[in-house]
């Protein structure tokens, strides 16, 4: 029985691959086929666009919009906001302000009020208790002399007068 | 092999490295194209899957440890940007992944680029009912000329499964094939 002809090349099909090229291979068992000069021209799209992604890497960019730097501007303008709006309450919250430490100044108790102060403020409390005990009464005392003075001028006055009147009468009758 | 260890020297050096890849797609462009088509079926998701290989090859160059061999990166490289274009394709068609198979034969006769024969719709019918494993095994060892060991490294499956997977398959389509 003569075996079918078709049988003979199915028969053969397989055994005949190997050692092709791979397209060959897939052409010849697979049916599957490619454009003609689509290697060339796929290694030709392949090459150009990794060039474009290799320029697109190179490219200058504007030294402040680079990601790196943008970011760290940022992150550091927060880090020093936030500083200054901690410290502030820091400031506020821990240390007597200047209107406190004129206040305390001002007072008779020196001494007493001075345990109150930090010692970082203990210089400007020192200097307004300074002012405060010695520029400002001696102020004070130049204005009371100067009271003093209009006031003997007004005794003076009133003495003159007294004396005056008493006398003069005297020393005329007389 | 050591023609590969070669090329990656020469494309880890800034100086060369243009020149030496315009080399290693000579070498892999052909085989890496039939490797991806053979997954994602139609010629113009091949040429698509093709040139981001590429691509991720040369971004990713500097990055190779050799741990594995160059083919072996590469072929893995393909792989998962096909199964990535597939699974994006499946997303926009609303299909899910394992419908795919029943659609595969649909898809490779309608392809512009399949003109087979009886005989030849006929071999990718018998291949097409293999499981994805074995289909991918037979595939790589007879139309890609991998040997076992480069099969075993880029799925990761012992080489005497590998071999047993293989000539089961060969068994099953020279049967199938005289029918």
């Amino acid at each position: 029985m003569e075996k079918s002809t078709e049988n003979n090349e199915n028969d053969r099909f397989l055994k005949e691959g190997g050692n092709h090229r791979p397209s060959q291979m897939h052409g010849d068992f697979l049916g599957t086929t490619v454009p003609e000069g689509y290697f060339t021209q796929s290694k030709i799209s392949i090459l150009e666009k990794v060039k474009h992604q290799s320029q697109e890497k190179k490219k200058p960019k504007i030294f402040w919009m680079q990601p790196a730097i943008r970011y760290g501007v940022a992150a550091s303008l927060v880090f020093a906001l936030s500083i200054t709006l901690w410290l502030e309450k820091v400031n506020n919250s821990d240390r007597i302000d200047k209107n406190a430490l004129e206040l305390l100044s001002f007072s008779d108790d020196v001494l007493v009020n001075s345990l109150f102060i930090d010692e970082a403020d203990l210089d400007d409390f020192t200097k307004r208790t300074l002012i405060n005990e010695v520029v400002l009464q001696a102020e004070l005392s130049e204005q009371h002399l100067e009271d003093i003075l209009i006031n003997s001028l007004f005794i003076e006055d009133s003495l003159l007068d007294s004396y005056t009147s008493d006398r003069l009468l005297e020393t005329i009758i007389l | 092999m050591n023609k590969d260890i070669e090329l990656v020297s020469k494309l880890k050096n800034p100086a060369l490295k243009d020149i030496a890849f315009s080399e290693l797609v000579d070498v892999y462009q052909e085989r890496l194209y039939w490797h991806i088509r053979k997954i994602v079926i139609t010629h113009e998701n091949a040429d698509d899957v093709l040139q981001n290989t590429f691509i991720r090859v040369y971004k990713s160059m500097t990055g190779f440890q050799s741990k594995s061999s160059l083919h072996t990166w590469m072929y893995r490289i393909a792989y998962n940007e096909s199964i990535r274009l597939l699974e994006n394709n499946n997303k926009k068609a609303h299909h899910a992944l394992a419908e795919v198979p029943e659609r595969y034969l649909e898809m490779l006769f309608e392809d512009a680029y399949f003109d087979g024969n009886d005989l030849q719709k006929k071999l990718q019918k018998i291949i097409s009912e293999f499981p994805k494993k074995q289909q991918g095994i037979f595939q790589m060892k007879y139309f890609d000329d991998l040997s076992f060991r480069q099969i075993s490294d880029i799925l990761k499956i012992a080489e005497s499964t590998l071999k047993s997977s293989y000539y089961s398959a060969v068994k099953i389509i020279e049967e199938k094939i005289l029918q």
